[in-house]
């Protein structure tokens, strides 16, 4: 139906920088030797990805011996939860997580529960942020965990994660308590100056595909003296957190796109910003009746979520498909389920108001002409939808 | 998510869309599960359903479904309407998923509201 395709899905993956993609073609081709091997094919995989694992740490200032290949974010998120908790269990069976978490972690808590662990799920609130004072109170002596996103895969909303971090290290201090922090930092990642000792967490969760990687590696930062069950059992691989011959074309990937991500990090969020801005501005002056949703201020540079009221998110979704435009939504349809996004249900708002959500997330090579050709589309797609809901028309039964 | 060309054809432009002042009925079926809605009003005249409308709210199947019923139906006789299944309709739309079956139910029963 058209040419043109503009893709405005960055935060469900990014296409693969160029740059990454040869990285890891070398690798496929040059570095096959398998890590573990004490001969020199193995020593070059070896050295390629450590040099690698230096990359990905400097991405949040941690030491390179802190940085737990996966992959990808689920596993990592897996590892964090499952292996904390049980070399934990001694202690306590208690986790705070919030209600905004991804499904790899929401899924992980629910399953813990399912094996009698108690789940405290902190609410946010209409601007999708978690309150410090809730986690304060909901800690317990019996708690081990504390898992709050940095930033929502659906909103953008930042949690306050440093805060919680720095009341999760005075009680440890303070009670010799063990207790340990872990933030899914899937989206953040790449998109943010990051400082693992500012966060003050003891596990972040990274993902490469959503800085321009290919999908199958992320890492688990796990700091220094933290204790983790290893879920993948086999060999002594990744200080024995991870069994299994690394990923090493992955890493390499990985290790290239975080260099790229912290050398552009400026430009890039620049870039994304401005670009939201625009659209933000002209969605807002040229239609009506939407919901901007989650906190204006704090959150991601390149994602906006948008419910547009009196329609259903789906069929706009499907509507700039055929227009060439990619989005996601949080309507219950295209997740296969009945209830609408959780994320934007926890915002309190209404099923009709989640049901029209719509997530735009910006990357590095979209440009402003793409950007007024999405509004194009977009306003010309919910007067079509709006025209046909029964939604702001009162009933008259003949 | 593999819909038919006709699918998204009426996706894309809907068919007999909106209300009629003249409407000899108007009818609103909602599914309480999901949400859905859907608003049908038509004009009947000797037995006949001489013009159609739709108004819907839901997942794409919904709207489709709305904009493939007026289709099938203007200018059957009532009794001819009334022995339209869901199975027709599905056929019409060119298939759906077995999960979105609810959909093309709901226009069903949007019609059979409607008819005398």
């Amino acid at each position: 139906m058209t040419e043109r395709r503009i893709y405005l899905d960055h935060s469900a993956t990014t296409p693969v920088d160029p740059r990454v993609a040869e990285a890891m073609a070398r690798a496929v081709v040059q570095v096959f030797g398998n890590p573990s091997s004490v001969h020199g094919y193995g020593q070059q995989a070896r050295a390629a990805v450590d040099r690698a694992r230096r990359e990905v740490a400097a991405l949040i200032d941690a030491r390179p011996n802190e940085i737990v290949f996966t992959s990808g974010g689920t596993e990592a998120n897996n590892l964090a939860i499952r292996g904390a908790c049980e070399a934990s269990v001694a202690h306590g069976q208690h986790i705070i997580t919030s209600a905004i978490e991804h499904p790899s972690v929401r899924g992980v808590c629910a399953a813990l529960e399912q094996r009698g662990w108690e789940v405290t799920r902190l609410p946010v609130y209409e601007n999708g942020i978690v309150r410090v004072e809730d986690v304060r109170e909901a800690i317990r002596p019996d708690t081990v965990l504390v898992s709050v996103m940095l930033a929502n895969n659906e909103i953008g909303t930042m949690q306050p994660v440093a805060e919680i971090g720095a009341i999760v290290r005075e009680l440890r201090a303070a009670k010799q308590r063990h207790l340990f922090l872990h933030t899914d930092a899937v989206q953040a990642a790449g998109r943010m100056t990051l400082n693992v000792e500012e966060l003050g967490c003891d596990l972040l969760t990274m993902s490469a595909h959503k800085l321009y990687a290919p999908k199958g590696i992320g890492a688990l930062y796990v700091r220094r003296g933290v204790k983790l069950t290893g879920q993948n059992i086999g060999g002594h691989q990744e200080r024995e957190r991870r069994a299994g011959t690394e990923n090493v074309p992955g890493i390499l990937a990985f290790g290239e796109a975080a260099r790229l991500a912290g050398e552009e990090l400026n430009e890039r969020t620049t870039h994304d910003s401005l670009l939201r801005e625009r659209f933000e501005q002209k969605v807002t002056d040229l239609i009506p009746d939407i919901v901007l949703n989650g906190d204006r201020r704090q959150r991601l540079p390149h994602l906006s979520n948008i419910s547009f009221r009196y329609i259903e998110g789906e069929g706009l979704l499907i509507n700039l498909d055929l227009q060439g435009v990619a989005v996601s939504t949080g309507s219950a349809c295209s997740s296969g389920t009945l209830e609408p996004s959780p994320v934007i249900r926890a915002l309190g708002v209404s099923d009709e108001v989640a049901r029209g959500s719509i997530r735009f997330s910006f990357g590095k090579e979209n440009n402003e002409s793409e950007v007024d050709y999405v509004v194009e589309v977009l306003v010309q797609a919910v007067e079509r939808l709006r025209a046909l809901s029964p939604l702001n028309r009162p009933l008259v039964v003949s | 998510m593999s819909y038919s060309a006709a699918f998204k054809d009426h996706l894309a432009n809907p068919r007999n869309v909106g209300e009629l002042p003249e409407a000899s009925v108007v009818v609103e079926e909602n599914n309480p599960v999901c949400g859905d809605r859907l608003r049908l009003s038509l004009i009947v005249r000797a037995e006949t359903i001489e013009a159609a409308r739709y108004l819907a709210y839901g997942c794409p199947p919904t709207l489709v479904s709305g904009s493939v019923l007026t289709e099938l139906i203007v200018g059957t006789t009532i009794e001819a309407a009334k022995k339209l299944t869901r199975n027709d309709l599905l056929n019409a739309i060119g298939g759906l998923p077995s999960r979105k079956h609810h959909a093309a139910t709901l226009a069903i029963e949007a019609l059979k509201k409607a008819l005398p």
